[in-house]
């Protein structure tokens, strides 16, 4: 067994680390937040905010803010997010410290409701302006919970498109598949909160984690980003005996990723393995190769690993990527007709505008057909933003050029559509806001050296190849013809007549061109010619080659009986 | 008072060794006292073809038998099976001599003795020769002809025989163990003791005790044992067909079958798929359940038709049915198919009730090696052995109470 050096992967004394904030805006952010801190394991800045000084008191995060505490008076936004906005801006001053000096914000919010729909854009913006890049983690609200809150999370969703960086969207309706209908809804919702607070932190492991073989920011971004895309996401940690095929199958029966039949058709994968010390080349080889089933070939797999002593002895396999509206709509056709999120495209009329505050007012028939499509979304920023209030309001003007380089980013980054596979030259994002070039390079320089000092043990390891020529899923796999379709039947005669081991390809992928069932590795046991000579032959009674042949009827009953039928209808 | 004894039962199958300790009361109750199982080595459709393979198996299934029993076994009952052992039906005729009307017990013996020398093989050896009743003029099923009065007596006699050779080796083995052997049963026999009770003989019912290499069975009729035999096929068979229709290794292909495997194919949709995992825990591969279950279907029915086909005079006139037991007859469906193959009620049993060890007597896998401590117990009842101390306190008992 060859064990990673550990050396290899002490992180640069000259690099500093990336500084990651996570806010956690109204209710649902709370919670989400509340789950972070009780885990325990995402390195970066919590801050919890809400106008409700109750629930904030009850929050778990180390730094709260209170909005607007004088003119909403510690009470909660009542379901406005006209309120919320108002709120957030009051506070502005206290949320701009918060998130200053930070390189990624990650922003949760449930939005539909009145904090986190109306606050979020505010404080994406504000971070925004202090030069952060921004994710956007959000969930939409339940079908049940009527379709005013519906209306405002679509309206804030669209401001937040225009400020976000990256936008992870998780739709409540499709969370409750997670768990059965008839079990109780604090669990449902803590179940909800459970994932994103997962996709949170595999996320920042994912962009600030050391890793052996390094993912960044530009591979989440490229991961996430195809036009009008829909970000799916699976993880799955375990521990123990067989780990890391317990984890990748963990990360597969992800809801959001549809049992990994999703992932049929991306074009760009993200897979991150993480694991403690005792990760092994043996498991990494393991995982890789049991997902090269579960995506076609010419996937272009963006891999990463990284060894974290904070895992201990489990190990956690990440799989992001990201799936066009029309492909996912082409999937879920079977299911009832979707009413998708609308993206930026649809123009909401802003319901919320017209309500008074504090009421609330639930339609009581939800909408007709539950969304089936998966849900988390990836928006990539296309539009400039309308500004909700001038950046000079809230923080210091940022120089010139430095907006500008920003700018230029920002717009290389998201506009640009999915890299080629070994195209890899574009924004380096986090090393650029750094203002260092260096490490890309002395990071290769470490992985040269880890695989130099792996070549001697072992053959050089894909795991181990620099981060500029990323390992594709063809190094992985040893490529297998496909599958010889054999007519389907259902006699007895059929079913026997088949090889030991056919492939079938099921009927319901067919639309979607699955990859191939790689069905064990068969030695086609037996053509006509080889019946011919081996019939009764000591081969075909396998174990039982060395014991008296128990012979009934001419038959030698330790041969199989299947076998024995097949040759008899061959007759 | 009742008095109890110990014995101690082995089985040496083709999967398992197993060693049971029971108590045998005299008021006809068990009471299990211990259960050693260790996993079989050397062993190939219930013979035995490596001794020191299996003598270190043997061993360690003695050891965890002794241990929770506390009882150090010295002599064992011996369990042995294999596609050698075969049975037939004999009948003895014995006139009485002129002049004579009671039948008294030596002419019981000449008809024994008629009945008995039935013609085997050279190198065969009687296992069993079992009293299936007796006939008086005519009159059949009568139990004890002793004292009635008569002029012709038959003896209806089932002897079950095997191997010498084979016989002999079991025993060898075991001796070197070292364990003294008291008795040589045929399994299914010892089985049967357990499995089947009084209603279910008399009615007729089938007993097949599937085991790992072998099916064994025991047919019994109006009361009474009217065919028995070994089919050399078993649960070895199952699982080495699926690891030859599914390309796997064989201990892969058990696994599947315990988990997975079911006879039942109908029923199971064709695109219905199941993965196949190596040892890591990685799919290796996807195949279609139905065809895992056509390929089991298919054996175990072949296994059933062989039993069939070996007592097909007596099917139906049996009432009780079917009874199987064994490992095998865990496996899912199997019942179906039984009842497809034999046309009757099916039932899957183990033990009947006994004392001790609860999950002991339930599992099917133990019905052989309990049924042989009831064996023991039954030859005990059969000839009542008398301490010559406990005779004298009897006699004494006697005249004490006539003084009195």
């Amino acid at each position: 067994m060859v064990e990673y050096d550990r050396n290899s992967q002490r992180e640069q004394p000259n690099q500093p680390a990336l500084k990651t904030c996570i806010v956690g805006i109204g209710g649902a952010g709370g919670n989400v937040l509340d789950r972070i801190t009780l885990d325990r394991t995402v390195d970066a800045t919590l801050v919890a905010m809400h106008t409700d000084i109750r629930v904030l008191g009850h929050a778990m995060a180390p730094a709260k803010i209170q909005l607007g505490a004088e003119m909403m008076r510690g009470v909660g936004a009542g379901g406005d997010p006209d309120l919320g906005r108002e709120a957030a801006l009051f506070s502005r001053e206290q949320i701009r410290q918060a998130v200053e000096g930070h390189d990624i914000v990650f922003i949760c919010a449930g939005l539909g409701g009145g904090t986190g729909s109306g606050a979020a854009p505010v404080i994406a913006e504000i971070a925004k302006s202090a030069g952060a890049l921004v994710f956007l983690t959000a969930t939409m609200p339940f079908t049940f919970e009527g379709r005013r809150r519906l209306a405002q999370a679509e309206e804030s969703l669209q401001q937040l498109q225009k400020r976000a960086d990256a936008l992870i969207l998780f739709e409540n309706n499709r969370m409750g598949e997670l768990i059965l209908p008839k079990d109780g809804i604090q669990k449902a919702f803590t179940q909800a909160d459970q994932l994103i607070a997962q996709s949170l932190r595999a996320v920042s492991t994912i962009v600030t984690m050391p890793g052996l073989v390094k993912l960044g920011l530009d591979d989440l971004t490229s991961a996430l980003s195809t036009s009008n895309g829909r970000c799916l996401f699976g993880f799955g940690e375990a521990r123990g005996q067989n780990r890391g095929a317990e984890a990748l199958k963990r990360a597969l029966k992800s809801p959001l990723i549809d049992q990994g039949r999703l992932l049929h058709q991306t074009k760009t994968l993200l897979v991150h393995i993480a694991g403690g010390e005792s990760l092994t080349l043996l498991e990494v080889d393991g995982i890789m190769k049991q997902l090269g089933r579960n995506v076609p070939d010419q996937t272009h797999i963006l891999f990463g690993v990284a060894v974290d002593a904070k895992l201990g002895e489990s190990l956690a396999v990440t799989l992001i990527s990201s799936l066009g509206l029309q492909q996912l709509n082409s999937v879920a056709a079977a299911a009832p007709p979707v009413e998708m999120l609308p993206m930026s495209s649809r123009n909401m009329p802003s319901v919320a505008t017209a309500v008074v505050p504090g009421t609330k007012v639930r339609t009581p028939e939800p909408t007709t057909a539950p969304a089936k499509a998966p849900t988390p979304t990836a928006v990539a920023v296309e539009e400039p933003m309308d500004l909700l209030f001038k950046a000079e309001e809230i923080s210091p003007p940022v120089p010139a050029a430095r907006q500008k380089v920003e700018a230029d980013l920002f717009a290389s980054n998201f506009n640009a559509t999915p890299p080629p596979a070994n195209d890899i030259e574009d924004d380096p994002v986090i090393e650029d806001e750094e203002e260092e070039d260096e490490p890309d390079v002395e990071e290769e320089d470490e992985e040269e050296d880890v695989e130099d000092l792996e070549t001697a043990a072992v053959q050089p390891p894909p795991v181990a190849a620099p981060v500029r020529v990323r390992p594709r899923i063809e190094d992985f796999i040893t490529p297998t013809p496909p599958p010889t379709p054999t007519p389907r039947s259902t006699t007895l005669a059929a079913v026997v007549a088949r090889a030991a081991t056919t492939v079938v390809t099921p009927v319901e992928d067919a639309p979607y061109a699955p990859p191939q069932n790689n069905v064990l590795p068969k030695k086609q046991p037996s053509t006509d010619e080889q019946i011919a000579f081996r019939f009764g032959s000591e081969e075909d009674r396998g174990r039982f080659k060395d014991t008296e042949p128990a012979m009934a009827g001419g038959e030698d009953l330790d041969v199989p009986t299947w076998m024995r039928l097949k040759r008899k209808l061959k007759k | 008072m009742a008095k109890s004894t110990i014995y101690a039962g082995l089985e040496i199958g083709t999967s398992k060794i197993c060693v049971v300790v029971g108590e045998a009361k005299r008021d006809g109750t068990i009471k299990i006292l211990g259960v050693g199982t260790a996993p079989s080595r050397g062993v190939r459709k219930g013979e035995i073809v490596d001794f020191t393979k299996v003598q270190t198996c043997l061993n360690d299934a003695l050891v965890r038998a002794e241990e929770p029993s506390d009882v150090m076994v010295r002599t064992v009952f011996l369990g042995v099976t294999g596609g050698h052992v075969e049975s037939q039906n004999s009948r003895g005729t014995w006139r009485l001599p002129d002049g004579q009307t009671e039948i008294t017990e030596d002419d019981v013996e000449e008809a024994k003795e008629i009945a008995r020398n039935v013609a085997i093989s050279q190198d065969n050896v009687f296992l069993h020769s079992v009293t299936r009743q007796y006939i008086v003029d005519g009159q059949e099923g009568v139990r004890h002809p002793i004292g009635r009065e008569g002029r012709l007596l038959e003896a209806d006699y089932h002897i079950i025989h095997g191997v010498r050779g084979r016989i002999q080796n079991a025993v060898k083995c075991v001796r070197e163990a070292p364990l003294e052997v008291e008795d040589v049963v045929f399994t299914a026999i010892a089985a049967a003791q357990v499995v089947l009770n009084r209603d279910a003989k008399a009615q007729g019912s089938l007993m097949i005790d599937i085991g790992g290499g072998t099916a064994d069975f025991v047919l019994y009729e109006d009361g009474m044992i009217a065919a028995s035999g070994c089919v050399p096929l078993g649960g070895e068979h199952i699982s080495q067909d699926i690891a030859m229709a599914l390309q796997v290794p064989y201990q892969r292909a058990e696994d599947i079958k315990i988990t997975e495997g079911s006879c039942i194919y109908d029923d199971v949709p064709s695109d219905e798929m199941m993965r196949i995992e190596d040892d890591n825990g990685f799919v290796l591969g996807e195949i279609e359940r139905a065809f895992l279950n056509e390929v089991i279907y298919l054996r175990t029915r072949e296994i059933l038709e062989q039993v069939r086909k070996r007592c097909q005079r007596h099917i139906g006139r049996l009432a009780a049915g079917v009874y199987l037991t064994g490992g095998t007859s865990l496996l899912k469906g199997i019942d179906v198919v039984a009842r497809d193959v034999f046309g009757m009620k099916v039932t899957r049993a183990g033990s009947a009730p006994v004392s001790g060890v609860t999950a002991t007597f339930e599992n099917p896998q133990f019905s052989a090696p309990i049924g042989l401590i009831r064996y023991a117990q039954i030859l005990d009842q059969e000839k009542p052995f008398m301490s010559p101390l406990k005779r004298l306190g009897r006699r004494m008992a006697d005249l004490l109470t006539t003084a009195v």
